[in-house]
This record gives C-alpha cells, sequence and structure tokens, in this order.
C-alpha cells in the first residue's frame, strides 16, 4: 500500500499516538519520584507560580478578613462564655505540663514523639482539574522537606508530603481517593485509647473513615482522633477530626468510624510541614524502607 | 507588542488557572461543588478559531506538557488533549461561521469534552471512582456554569486581542 505509506501525517500521528501511550504509562510507574527534567520544569514554574500566588493569597485573606469581621459579633459573645472556663483549662495544663517534664526527666526519656520542627510554607498552586487532591507548597528538600511528612493548619491534620522537588513539594490530602494512603490515628477519650487507620474519604458526607479500631475498646460520637505518631514519620497529638458515626466494617470484626475532619480543606494559604524531631522511620508501606531517616537518635 | 501579547495572556491564564482552583470545591446546601477553571484550553480554542490552527496546536503542547509536570504527573494526558481540542476547534470552524457566539458555543461544547475524556480516562486507571452521574453534578455542570461565566465575561476580549494581532499582521504584509 505505497499511498498509505506515503502519507506522512498518518504516520506521524501513529508514532505521536504511540509514543504517548508509552509517556503516559511510564509516568504512571514511578510518580513519586521527580526525575531530573521534571524537577527543573517544577521548580521553575513553581517560582514563578509563588510570585503568581502573592497578590492571589493577598485577596484570600481579605476575603476571610471581611468575613471574620462580618462574625465578629457572634464570635465574641461565644468566645467570652468560653473564656472562663479557658483560664482554669490553661491552669490545669500547665500544671500537667510541668509535671509532665519531671517525670520525664525522672525516667531519663528525652524523645517524644509530639514534638517537631515546623517548617512553614505557602500554598502556590492546587492542582485545578481537582480529580486528586493535591497542593504545591513553596517549600522543597532545600529547606528539609521529606515524602511522608505530615502537612497540617492551625485547624488540624490536612495531608502529607507525596512529592518534593529542590523548591517545591507536593501534599496529598486526606481527602483523597488513593486507597495506599493511611494515616495511623489514635481515638482517646477519657477512659482509654484506641488506635486505628485513617483510610478512605467518604465523599458525600465529606467524611474521614477511620478503619481497624479494636472492637472491644469504646469509641462514641464526638471523640477526638489525633494522629498517633506510630506510622514512622507523623508527630503525635495532632488533630485529625472529631468522630460523627460509628460502625462495624465489612466483616465484622473491627469498628469503623467517620470522622469528620477538624481543618477545612479548601482555601488554604498558608500551611506547616511537620518534621518530627525523634527518629523518624520510613514504614514499611509500599515502596518504603523501614528505616531510620534522620540520625538525630542514638539507634539506626 | 501585539507579537509577545498572546503568548503573554496564554502564560497568565496558565497560572491563573491554579489559582482560581484554590477556591474550589464550593459548599452549598450541603453539597460539594468542584469548579474547574478552564481558561487557557478556552483562549487556545480561540486562538485556534480566529488566529492560527497550527500555532495554537503548538501552544496546546508546550502549555499541555507544563500541566502534565506541575500539576498530574503523567505526562501525555494534556500533552494529547490540549492539542487535540485545537485540532477539533480549527478543523470544526472551516464549517461554521465564525460568530462569537458559535465560538463560544463550541469552546464550552469543547471543554465539556476534555472533562469527559479526563473522567473516562481517571476512571481507567482507577484514580477515581466517581459514577458518571455524580461526576455530571458535581463537576461538570458546575464547571459549564463557571466557565461560562468566564467566557461572557472575556471571551470578546480575547476576540478583540486576536484581531489586533491579525490587522498588525495582514497590515505587514501589504505595506
Amino acid at each position: 500500500m505505497p499511498q498509505f505509506f506515503s502519507n506522512k501525517r498518518l504516520i506521524l500521528l501513529l508514532v505521536g499516538v504511540i509514543f504517548l501511550v508509552a509517556l503516559i504509562s511510564f509516568s504512571l510507574r514511578d510518580r513519586q519520584n521527580a526525575s531530573l527534567p521534571e524537577q527543573i520544569i517544577k521548580d521553575t514554574v513553581g517560582f514563578v507560580q509563588s510570585i503568581v500566588a502573592k497578590p492571589a493569597s493577598y485577596i484570600t485573606g481579605f476575603v476571610n478578613n471581611v468575613d471574620d469581621l462580618l462574625n465578629t459579633y457572634d464570635e465574641n459573645k461565644r468566645l467570652k462564655s468560653r473564656l472562663e472556663e479557658f483560664g482554669t483549662l490553661q491552669a490545669k495544663v500547665n500544671e500537667l505540663k510541668v509535671e509532665n517534664d519531671k517525670l520525664k526527666d525522672l525516667v531519663g526519656k528525652k524523645d517524644d514523639l509530639r514534638n517537631f520542627n515546623p517548617i512553614q510554607a505557602n500554598v502556590i498552586a492546587r492542582n485545578p482539574d481537582q480529580w486528586e487532591e493535591k497542593l504545591i507548597l513553596n517549600e522543597g528538600s532545600m529547606s528539609g522537606v521529606k515524602v511522608n511528612m505530615a502537612v497540617l493548619t492551625s485547624k488540624g491534620l490536612i495531608g502529607k508530603i507525596v512529592q518534593t522537588t529542590p523548591y517545591t513539594s507536593q501534599v496529598e490530602l486526606l481527602s483523597t481517593n488513593n486507597s495506599n494512603y493511611r494515616v495511623s490515628a489514635v481515638v482517646a477519650n477519657k477512659k482509654s485509647e484506641a488506635f486505628g487507620l485513617v483510610e478512605g474519604f467518604e465523599p458525600k458526607r465529606g467524611e474521614l473513615i477511620l478503619k481497624r479500631i479494636d472492637s472491644s475498646l469504646p469509641v462514641k460520637k464526638g471523640d477526638k482522633v489525633t494522629t498517633s505518631g506510630l506510622g514512622g514519620i507523623f508527630p503525635k497529638g495532632v488533630l485529625i477530626g472529631e468522630i460523627t458515626k460509628v460502625s462495624t466494617d465489612d466483616y465484622g470484626l473491627t469498628k469503623l468510624a467517620y470522622v469528620k475532619p477538624a481543618a477545612d480543606f479548601s482555601m488554604l494559604d498558608h500551611v506547616v510541614i511537620a518534621n518530627r524531631q525523634s527518629i523518624t522511620i520510613d514504614g514499611s508501606d509500599g515502596n518504603n524502607t523501614n528505616k531510620a531517616i534522620t540520625g538525630t537518635g542514638a539507634q539506626k | 507588542m501585539a507579537r509577545f501579547l498572546i503568548p503573554f495572556v496564554a502564560v497568565v491564564l496558565f497560572f491563573l488557572e491554579t489559582e482560581f482552583s484554590l477556591y474550589s470545591p464550593i459548599k452549598w446546601h450541603g453539597h460539594l461543588y468542584y469548579l474547574v477553571p478552564r481558561f487557557l484550553i478556552i483562549y487556545l480554542i480561540f486562538l485556534s478559531i480566529y488566529y492560527d490552527r497550527k500555532r495554537a496546536m503548538w501552544y496546546g503542547l508546550v502549555f499541555g506538557v507544563l500541566y502534565d509536570i506541575f500539576y498530574i504527573d503523567i505526562i501525555g494526558l494534556y500533552t494529547f488533549l490540549y492539542p487535540f481540542i485545537c485540532f477539533i476547534a480549527g478543523y470544526t470552524v472551516k464549517y461554521i461561521h465564525q460568530h462569537l457566539a458559535i465560538s463560544t458555543i463550541l469552546s464550552l461544547v469543547l471543554v465539556a469534552l476534555l472533562e469527559i475524556v479526563l473522567h473516562q480516562f481517571f476512571l481507567l486507571i482507577s484514580f477515581t471512582s466517581v459514577p458518571f452521574t455524580e461526576f455530571l453534578n458535581q463537576r461538570l455542570i458546575p464547571t459549564m456554569i463557571a466557565n461560562c461565566i468566564y467566557l461572557i465575561m472575556l471571551g470578546w476580549t480575547f476576540k478583540y486581542l486576536i484581531e489586533a494581532r491579525l490587522l498588525k499582521n495582514t497590515s505587514r504584509l501589504t505595506l
């Protein structure tokens, strides 16, 4: 068929399609690590993006301020009623903190899963097509950001780092659809602690699903869910949300709870990346190595 | 001046898209609605209708690659879709009248097409489990409304801008 092959355009198209399919499957396989050209492009685009993001975040801040102003009266009333409560609570917290420090000194425990060095970062972009819940931050591996670190706002946990380049990093939000995305969490009420894993997001309810809770432990509506710090790299005690409904899982062996996230996933502006002070372990999940990443501790 | 204005506008729109998406999803009556800004592709569709199909496709390719690398991490998705949409736009316009209203409708249809193709692709690689009806209500319709407002606001500006560029071209040719 000489006529068919003389059609240069058609061949070009075919080669193009094959090339694209190869490219798609190639880049799908390894999305965690960016190759060098990708990193350069990401950093360049990220640099420009962070300039563009400045006026945008100013506008967001302004909108939030106006919103705050409008709610001032209601908020003031509510806050006043809680102020007295807060005073006594503060005194109690201080007392407990001092006591805790003393006891820690006594047993010689220095590392605490709760302590972390905050890395302040600005959100410069969000995946515009929103099929994946991803944010891009303006801090990268040059400022010590590593994959799997927790990302939080003042209200609570929002996600974790999934990819870093020297000057940008990518956050996958808790509200993701990714089934490989787990966060080790703990439900603490006055009597006991119940451990579980935050796995998955229910888009209809707009809530997270906390799975694998021991069914013998009491977990009820209204309990606060925080990170447990046992996943290896997250700090302990970061608020995730509040339980709204408890049921059993598909097999009836463990409990399952719906958690209303404490942080808001839209209109994000400033976030904090938590760099845990005690030894961090890379976990055994997925491609991770299960080795200590930071060499601060005695064991390695 | 006008020579650089067209790529410059494309770059600005590329960066603006993501800033607008920071405000999405919107919670309204207890439901989440996703508004996907598609400023750039609408601009490129206008380029391929009023200016030059080939050039629009090249822009589509470059911005598609940037989009893929920076946001999606799957290289080849937008890299293919952007030029493809431009191609369809440029191809269709040969057979229909280049009226502003028609090109507006055409670009909205193409944006809807883009969204549907993307949804099907992400379903295929199981990045999402959103069924089509939910996708229609949660994403497609709000997105189309938002982009429609945007187009009504800026469509004539694009046309004006591109025509200014074309006038300059023709005047240079005649001189």
